[in-house]
């Protein structure tokens, strides 16, 4: 196991920026009407959010990998949760 | 504070970095079964919508969107003072750990408050289901206002334990980064 190194302040202060950024941009696209890409545009913001908040305020870069795996097996089985009982849904 | 202590290393680990290493293992294992608890929610959500996309249409543009950017910016901000604690308690800073939690939790306490204000507009505006609710629509509300509560309290509750012992000097210690511990750390059995 490695030891994880600190991040600069700067880091997370990129981050914090970054995270308003796209807030500004979920704040876009509530005034504009797009349609279904409204949903499409906030969800993929919302997904952005969560990965950048995970790997640099969670240490997931810094961390060891076995931890990036147990990340993504979560979302794995999130997506299992919601995919599959999609398809019930989307074929009635 | 002094650095010449050793840190506290349980039995059943070899040396601090071992240990560190475990806790990281534990709590993000944790974090993937707190997604699929909070799963259930998303997975609710998106089927409702699929149903009734024109309900939620029509109910999320009677949400207040300023008061609900705000309160998400608040959201964040508080998440860079945590992190920001958190490396603080790396570095072996105590005070700047201390002010860093106490920020989170003044910030979590403002995005309470800005969440009452929204639920007392909406009162006002008959959007709370169960008491006067006047809008046919999906009543998720009653759910959000519990996990939302459950969500910030239990994180206020960490905040303001881990600030509360983070000032008593013994903490710092335990989470410091592994690699800043003396190799003279190892417990004789």
């Amino acid at each position: 196991m490695i030891a994880h190194p600190v991040s600069t302040a700067k880091t997370y202060i990129f981050v914090w920026l970054s995270l308003l950024g796209l807030l500004l941009l979920t704040l876009g696209s509530a005034f504009l009407s797009l349609g279904a890409f409204n949903a499409v545009i906030n969800v993929g913001v919302a997904f952005a959010k969560a990965i950048l908040v995970m790997i640099f305020f969670m240490h997931l870069r810094s961390g060891h990998y076995i931890l990036r795996i147990v990340a993504i097996a979560g979302f794995f089985w999130l997506a299992i949760l919601i995919g599959l009982t999609f398809t019930d849904f989307a074929t009635r | 504070m002094s650095d010449s202590a050793a840190v506290l290393i349980a039995r059943q680990y070899d040396d601090a970095q071992q240990q560190r290493s475990a806790a990281d293992l534990g709590i993000w294992v944790f974090l993937a079964t707190e997604v699929l608890f909070f799963g259930v929610l998303f997975a609710v959500y998106t089927m409702t919508r699929f149903n009734h996309p024109e309900a939620f249409a029509s109910a999320s543009r009677l949400t207040n969107i300023t008061l609900g950017s705000i309160n998400t910016a608040v959201l964040l901000t508080s998440s860079l003072t945590m992190a920001l604690g958190v490396r603080a308690a790396k570095l072996g800073l105590s005070r700047p750990l201390v002010g860093w939690l106490c920020t989170t939790i003044a910030l979590g306490i403002v995005f309470l408050a800005i969440k009452a204000t929204e639920y007392y507009l909406d009162y006002g505006e008959h959007l709370v289901p169960g008491l006067n609710f006047a809008y046919a629509g999906a009543d998720r509300h009653a759910v959000e206002l519990f996990f939302y509560l459950y969500f910030l309290t239990t994180g206020l509750i960490r905040c303001i334990w881990s600030s509360v012992s983070a000032s008593s000097r013994r903490l710092p210690r335990w989470h410091r980064a592994a690699h800043i511990v003396p190799r003279t750390s190892r417990r004789s059995r």
